[in-house]
């Protein structure tokens, strides 16, 4: 039988299944003789000391191998000694006459409430929080031993209703192959648990316990998030072959993401991050990059209820900026079109989107859209290292345009006061065949360039990326793709200016290869690309790289060079 | 009684870490102490983290802080002056 669910952290696991249900204390709704309900408020005292106890135990315990983990528990105590709250409970009990363990129910219920109807999302994970502390109180008044995850007797999948951060606290990590639950999403503590200790996580799956039975065997997938119970041999082989895989990949990327980019011959390629949102996640391989080559700004209209204003847009900027210090940070325009458009900002139907009014031809069209980026942007150039990039550029006139408004808006902010940066830079995308064909003029008017791969092959291929009827017509090997590099290479390294691959090419081993041997000494990618790449390079000569530039600039077409490349490198 | 104004500054506003500090500063003194928006008429209990998360008071709203009791003054100068640090963000 298979079950599915929401992956939250990937990998494989198979083992057997541990279901995990701890006791649910059942509430005494009796109303006290007035007689009893001193005692019952000493109880309460006495319960709400032994909790305080048991959290900064815990909390204390956490504090040398998992400080995150330990702030939860930090929160918990504020719960704990939240004077309102405890003004409620100790209210119900004396003048309502409830017993105690009713009262505590009924006040963290309608606290809980309150927090759900609260805007902000960060808040609502909260009432998780009062949930925990809220079973904790009712355990201590029941006199129930607290029995945890603490001790597991063999590696197990852990299947469960949910964990609340109490249930995982003391987690025997060691013993757990993947956590699979009812509830949670993608942002709950569970998740986030999982990911840091990178255990396979499956969550959402409905009825979980009523499917499954503790001891039976099981075999979890989540990077698709099915989960087979009781599985054949078959499927099983598959699985542990894919384990098998994941752990070699795993073993790469310990290996060789915290060593420097340098060929075989010591030369060193500067490696970048293709950055989405500057979550803390990503931020999190800044010791692993060089620079940032492509920093997409368009998150902060995407999900947008409004269009993002200066200071939502500085914050953002700044905070990835003073993240990676002296490191430049590319970071992109606004580079949305009709095919995409959010709800921020609704776009007028296009024929041909690709080809229509998007990126920076919309914002020469919007230029209340264009300034308030470029202001923001600007403002936060005084943090860091930036790089303004202009996406979609078909033309020199693009440019002088759109460093114009730039010159423009930077006085504009100079005669307000503002400070801005005195060594920002401005460059742009080649990505439309006709900047490809004139690397050599266009080098005059930027201080930078970068190659979008992705948007390039589309535009020389003639096939939309996103039509899987044309598939077979894009193809990131061609050789005329490997020609437009070779050819900007060429022109931007006489005139001594950088230049990057920014496009999924960039983060291909195969490709990035080539680009080294054509001259190529920047290139940025996503975060998972960054271990292959390095060690790709490790492994190569610049003679050897050269050699193979060479040879794929003679051969015709995308398969053969994509022969002659895992010939040559794999 | 004893009140003032202040502007909450960090970034994350008064929420998470930020309120922790606040209401932990908050419990150390004897007076009832609450908070609110200035322009507006709720106030809630500086020693309740919940109800102060409920009431969501983002980066740029300007805060009154009433006290009540016999350390009155400085309860709100010291919570005045723990926004004002920006909560070291």
């Amino acid at each position: 039988m298979t079950l599915t669910g929401n992956p939250v952290s990937p990998g494989v696991a198979v083992g057997p299944l541990y279901v995990y249900r701890p006791k649910t204390m059942a509430i005494t709704e009796a109303i006290l003789r007035p007689e009893a309900v001193e005692a019952e408020l000493a109880r309460l005292h006495d319960v709400k000391a032994a909790a305080a106890r048991e959290i900064r135990g815990i909390a204390r315990s956490l504090q040398a191998q998992d400080p995150r983990n330990a702030k939860i528990f930090d929160a918990h105590e504020d719960i704990l000694n939240d004077r309102i709250l405890m003004e409620e409970v100790t209210r119900a009990i004396r003048d309502e006459g409830r017993a105690g363990d009713w009262a505590i129910q009924m006040a963290f219920d309608r606290f809980a409430a309150m927090l759900n109807r609260v805007d902000n999302p960060v808040i609502r994970e909260r009432a998780a929080d009062l949930q925990d502390v809220c079973a904790r109180l009712l355990r201590l008044w029941h006199g129930v031993e607290e029995k945890g995850l603490a001790h597991l007797h063999q590696p197990v999948i852990l299947a469960a209703r949910d964990l609340l951060p109490s249930d995982t606290a003391a987690l025997d990590r060691g013993k757990v192959l993947a956590i699979l639950t009812e509830m949670g999403g993608a942002a709950s503590h569970t998740a986030i648990l999982a990911r840091g200790y990178r255990i396979p996580a499956v969550l959402g799956i409905a009825d979980l316990l009523a499917q499954v039975q503790h001891g039976d065997l099981a075999a979890v997938d989540a990077q698709t998030g099915t989960i087979l119970l009781s599985p054949t041999d078959q499927e099983l082989q598959a699985l542990r072959a894919r384990e098998a895989s994941d752990r070699a990949e795993a073993e790469r990327t310990r290996a060789f993401l915290p060593i420097k980019p340098l060929t075989a011959d010591g030369r060193m390629v500067e490696l970048g991050l293709n950055i989405g949102t500057g979550s803390d996640d990503e931020l999190a391989y800044r010791e692993y990059a060089d620079f940032v080559g492509l920093f997409r700004t368009e998150f902060l209209y995407m999900s947008a209820p409004a269009l993002p204003e200066e200071e939502r847009q500085y914050s953002a900027y700044r905070n990835v900026l003073s993240a990676f210090g002296e490191k430049p940070v590319t970071l992109r325009t606004l580079d949305i079109g009709g095919d995409k458009a959010p709800k921020c900002l609704p776009l007028p139907r296009e024929d041909n989107p690709f080809l229509g009014s998007r990126a920076l031809r919309l914002c020469f069209a919007r230029p209340d859209l264009f300034r308030t980026q470029l202001r923001a942007a600007l403002r936060a150039s005084v943090y860091g290292n930036l790089w303004l990039m202009l996406p979609m550029v078909s033309s020199l006139d693009d440019i002088r345009k759109a460093r114009a408004i730039i010159a423009s808006v930077h006085r504009e902010l100079t005669e307000e006061g503002i400070a801005v940066s005195e060594r920002y830079k401005v460059g742009a995308m080649i990505e439309t065949p006709s900047m490809a064909l004139i690397p050599d003029l266009m080098v005059d008017e930027v201080d930078f360039a970068s190659i979008g791969t992705n948007d390039l092959c589309q535009y020389l291929m003639a096939a939309d990326r996103l039509n899987p009827a044309v598939a077979e017509y894009y193809q990131l090997y061609h050789p005329a793709l490997f020609r437009a590099v070779e050819c900007s290479a060429n022109a931007f390294a006489a005139a001594g200016k950088p230049l990057s691959i920014c496009g999924e090419l960039g983060g291909d081993p195969l490709a990035a290869a080539v680009f080294v041997g054509m001259g190529i000494r920047k290139l940025s990618m996503g975060p998972a690309s960054l271990a292959a790449v390095k060690q790709m390079l490790s492994r190569l000569t610049t003679a050897q790289a050269r050699a193979l530039a060479q040879t794929v600039t003679g051969l015709s077409s995308a398969g053969e060079i994509e022969a002659y490349l895992k010939s040559k490198l794999i | 009684m004893y009140s003032q104004r202040i502007t909450i500054q960090n970034e994350a506003g008064l929420h998470a870490r930020p309120a922790s500090d606040f209401t932990r500063a908050a419990m150390k003194f004897q007076s009832d102490i609450k908070i609110g928006p200035a322009d507006g008429a709720a106030r809630v209990s500086a020693k309740s983290i919940l109800m102060i998360l409920g009431m969501g008071m983002d980066k740029g709203t300007e805060v009154e802080i009433i006290a009540e009791g016999e350390d009155e003054k400085e309860a709100v100068e010291h919570l005045v002056a723990l926004i004002q640090s920006g909560f070291g963000e």
